[in-house]
C-alpha cells in the first residue's frame, strides 16, 4: 500500500495529541477544584482529608495573626514508585508537625523504603524548620515528592 | 467415499479435466455451472488502511502516556533522564512487539488485502526495533535507577532482579525474546530445523505474557493511573484473544465444519502428484482462484506440519485439490497419502487473486510447479479477460496440467504458448515477451513459479513499463 507511511504517521500524531490533551484537561480540571477549595475558608485551622483518587484538596485559613495553629495539605506527588502528599501544621510560623496522609506505592517494597524514609524526613525538617533537610538515601524519589508537596503546602500558608 | 463409473478407487476423468459443470452426484445443485467459487472473499483496502492509523495512533498514545507521566522534578532529580528514556524505550518497544504479534495473527481483513506473504516481511522487517528496544530499556533503567541510588551497576542489577518481584520473570522473558530473535536470523535459521525454529519462536509469547506484570506492576505510567491500567490490560488481552481467534479457533472451526479427507491421490508427471479431498460443505468456502491455503495431513509423520500449498482449481464441491511437486520430505511424503486420511486446513490465504487486476486484460505466466495457481486463477477469471497464458518449463513432460489449461483457455477466448527448452534457448526476457504478446503493456501481469524465476520475470516486466500495482506475483519457495 502506497499511503501506508502517510497514513501510520497520521496515525501516531492523532494518538499523540489525544492523549496530551486528555491529560492537560485531566490536570486542569482538578487545579480548578483546589483553587475553588480555597476561598473557603474558616478562622480555624480545617484539615481536610486528601482522596488517592486524584483529586487535590487543600485547606488554608485565612492568614491569622501569631499564635493561630493552621495546617495546609500540599498536592499529591507523584514519584515514580507511587503517590504521596504532605500534611504541614503550623503554629504561628512554626512548623509544628509533618505528615503524610496519602503514601500509596506500586509494591510492598516501595511501600517499605518510603515508610522508612517518612519519619527521618519528618525529623530532619522538624529540627531544620524548613526544607533545608537532606534527601534519605536510597529514597531519593520519596525524598523529592515529600519536599515538593511540603514546600507547597508551605506556600498555601503563606510561610517560607 | 463414492464409487465412480470407471473403478472403484478414482474418480471420473471429468473431475478436473475440463472447467465445464460436472455432473454432481448429490441430488441437489444439479444443472448449476461452477456452484464453487460463488462465495469470493473481496479485499476492503479501507479496512486495512483504519488499521494502519489505529496502529500509529497507538504507538502515538503510548508514547504521550510515557512523557505526560513524567515530572520535571523526576527528570532533574539524579538518574532522572536516562530512567525516563529507559521508561520510553520499554512502553515503545512493548507496544511493537504486541504489534508483531498482530501482524501474523492473521486477521482475515488485514490478509485479504496485504496478503499472507506480505505480512510476513513486514514482520521481519518490524522485529529487529521491539527486541532492540527492550534491551535498551532494561540498560537504561538498570543504569539510572543505579545513579539515583548512588550505588554501583551491578549492585543495582542485583537488587532489581531480586528485590522487586516481577522484574526477574519479565528478564527471563526478555531472554526468551532474545532467543526467538535471533534463531530467525537467516543466516542461523538456515542451519537450524524447521520444527526447532518454530517450538523456540512460539516462546515469544510465553516472552510476553510473562512480562506483563511488571509493567502494570512497576511503570510510572500505570502507578495510580487506573484508567491507563485499564486500557492496558484491554489492549493485551484483546490482542491475545485475536490471536487465539484466528490462529487456533478460527482454522479448528473449519476443519470441523469441511471434515476434509484425502479422497485420491492422482499422479500428474513426472514427480507431481494432486490430491483431491473430499470434504462437507465446501460450498461455503469462499474462495478466490490464486489462493493457498496451509495443509495439514493428520497422519503419523505429518500431522505436527501445516505447510502452504496452492489449490490448483477451484473448488468443486465435494472437492478440493491441489497439485504438489516433491522436493522435499513433506511434498515426496504426499505421495504416499491413503485415501481417508483426514485433512485440515487453514486458510484461504493470499493476494494473488482477480481482486487485484487494475487492467480488463491479463497475461498469466507460470514455470514448472508455479501452474498450479495460475491454473486456479485461470478458472476464476472473467471472459472479458483474454488471457494470454505462458507455460515455461524444460521439458514438455513436465507442463503439469496442460490440457485442463488449454481447454479453460479456449473458452475464454485466449490464448496458449508453451515454452519448452532449457534456460537459453527458452527464456523469457522484453523481446519475446513483446513478440509473443503484443498488447503486453496494456495487460495485467500474473507470474507464478520458483523464486529465481518470478524474480527474473517480474524484472523484465517491469522493465516494459508496466506499473507496479499491474504486477502480480508469487513464488515458490522450494
Amino acid at each position: 500500500m502506497k499511503r501506508a507511511p502517510l497514513l501510520v504517521l497520521a496515525g501516531t500524531a492523532a494518538g499523540f495529541i489525544a492523549v496530551l490533551s486528555f491529560h492537560t484537561r485531566q490536570v486542569s480540571a482538578t487545579a480548578v477544584g483546589r483553587a475553588g477549595a480555597e476561598t473557603g475558608g474558616s478562622p480555624s485551622a480545617s484539615p481536610s482529608a486528601a482522596s488517592p483518587s486524584g483529586a487535590r484538596p487543600a485547606s488554608a485559613g485565612p492568614a491569622a495573626g501569631n499564635g493561630a495553629v493552621r495546617s495546609a495539605v500540599g498536592p499529591e506527588e507523584q514519584f515514580g514508585y507511587g503517590v504521596l502528599d504532605v500534611r504541614v501544621t503550623v503554629s504561628g510560623t512554626h512548623i509544628a508537625d509533618v505528615s503524610v496522609p496519602v503514601l500509596q506505592t506500586a509494591e510492598p517494597t516501595s511501600q517499605q523504603i518510603s515508610e522508612q524514609a517518612i519519619p527521618m524526613l519528618r525529623a530532619e525538617v522538624l529540627s531544620a524548620q524548613g526544607l533545608n533537610i537532606n534527601a534519605v538515601s536510597g529514597a531519593t524519589y520519596t525524598s523529592d515528592a515529600y519536599a515538593q508537596s511540603l514546600q507547597a503546602a508551605l506556600d498555601k500558608l503563606h510561610i517560607r | 467415499m463414492m464409487l465412480s463409473p470407471s473403478g472403484p478407487h478414482s474418480l471420473p476423468v471429468n473431475a478436473w479435466a475440463s472447467s465445464a459443470a460436472k455432473p454432481l452426484r448429490t441430488a441437489a445443485a444439479s444443472g448449476k455451472r461452477r456452484p464453487s467459487g460463488r462465495r469470493s472473499p473481496v479485499p476492503r483496502p479501507a479496512l486495512a488502511e483504519g488499521a494502519l492509523v489505529v496502529a500509529g495512533a497507538g504507538l502515538g498514545a503510548t508514547t504521550a502516556l510515557t512523557i505526560t507521566a513524567e515530572t520535571v522534578s523526576q527528570l532533574s532529580a539524579a538518574g532522572g533522564l536516562v530512567t525516563f528514556a529507559g521508561n520510553l524505550t520499554g512502553m515503545v518497544g512493548t507496544y511493537l512487539a504486541l504489534l508483531m504479534v498482530l501482524l501474523v495473527s492473521r486477521i482475515p481483513f488485514i490478509e485479504r488485502v496485504l496478503g499472507q506473504d506480505g505480512l510476513l516481511r513486514w514482520h521481519r522487517r518490524l522485529a529487529p526495533w521491539p527486541i532492540s528496544l527492550l534491551i535498551a530499556h532494561a540498560l537504561l533503567l538498570t543504569a539510572g535507577y543505579a545513579q539515583a541510588a548512588r550505588s554501583g551497576l551491578w549492585h543495582e542489577v542485583n537488587t532489581l532482579l531480586f528485590s522487586y518481584p516481577d522484574i526477574l520473570i519479565a528478564t527471563i522473558g526478555l531472554g526468551l525474546m532474545c532467543l526467538a530473535g535471533v534463531i530467525s536470523i537467516r543466516a542461523i535459521r538456515r542451519r537450524v530445523r524447521r520444527e526447532l525454529w518454530w517450538a523456540i519462536h512460539l516462546g515469544m509469547y510465553l516472552a510476553l505474557a510473562i512480562s506483563f506484570a511488571h509493567v502494570i506492576v512497576l511503570g510510572p505510567s500505570f502507578v495510580g493511573h487506573p484508567l491507563t491500567q485499564v486500557v492496558w490490560s484491554a489492549v493485551w488481552a484483546a490482542t491475545a484473544g485475536v490471536v487465539l481467534a484466528y490462529r487456533v479457533g478460527l482454522p479448528v472451526l473449519r476443519s470441523f465444519r469441511y471434515r476434509l479427507r484425502v479422497a485420491e491421490v492422482r499422479p500428474e508427471g513426472p514427480g507431481v502428484v494432486s490430491v483431491i479431498c473430499q470434504g462437507e460443505q465446501l460450498d461455503r468456502l469462499a474462495v478466490s482462484g490464486g489462493q493457498f491455503f496451509f495443509w495439514r495431513f493428520l497422519t503419523p509423520g505429518m500431522w505436527w506440519q501445516a505447510h502452504p500449498y496452492s489449490m490448483s482449481a477451484l473448488p468443486q464441491p465435494p472437492y478440493l485439490r491441489l497439485t504438489v511437486k516433491g522436493v522435499g520430505d513433506h511434498s515426496a511424503a504426499l505421495a504416499r497419502l491413503r485415501p481417508g486420511t483426514r485433512v485440515a486446513i487453514e486458510g484461504p490465504y493470499g493476494i494473488f487473486t482477480r481482486h487485484f487486476q487494475r487492467r480488463p486484460r491479463a497475461l498469466l505466466i507460470a514455470a514448472g510447479i508455479g501452474v498450479t495457481a495460475i491454473r486456479a486463477l485461470l478458472e476464476n477469471l472473467p471472459r472479458s479477460a483474454r488471457p494470454v497464458v505462458l507455460l515455461r518449463a524444460t521439458r514438455r513432460e513436465d507442463l503439469v496440467l496442460g490440457t485442463e489449461i488449454a481447454d479453460l483457455v479456449k473458452r475464454r477466448g485466449g490464448q496458449l504458448v508453451e515454452l519448452t527448452g532449457d534456460r537459453m534457448t527458452a527464456s523469457i526476457d522484453q523481446y519475446s515477451l513483446r513478440h509473443t504478446v503484443p498488447d503486453v503493456k496494456e495487460r495485467d501481469v500474473y507470474v507464478c513459479g520458483p523464486e529465481a524465476f518470478v524474480t527474473d520475470v517480474v524484472q523484465v516486466v517491469r522493465s516494459l513499463g508496466i506499473p507496479e500495482e499491474a504486477i502480480h506475483h508469487e513464488a515458490f519457495a522450494l
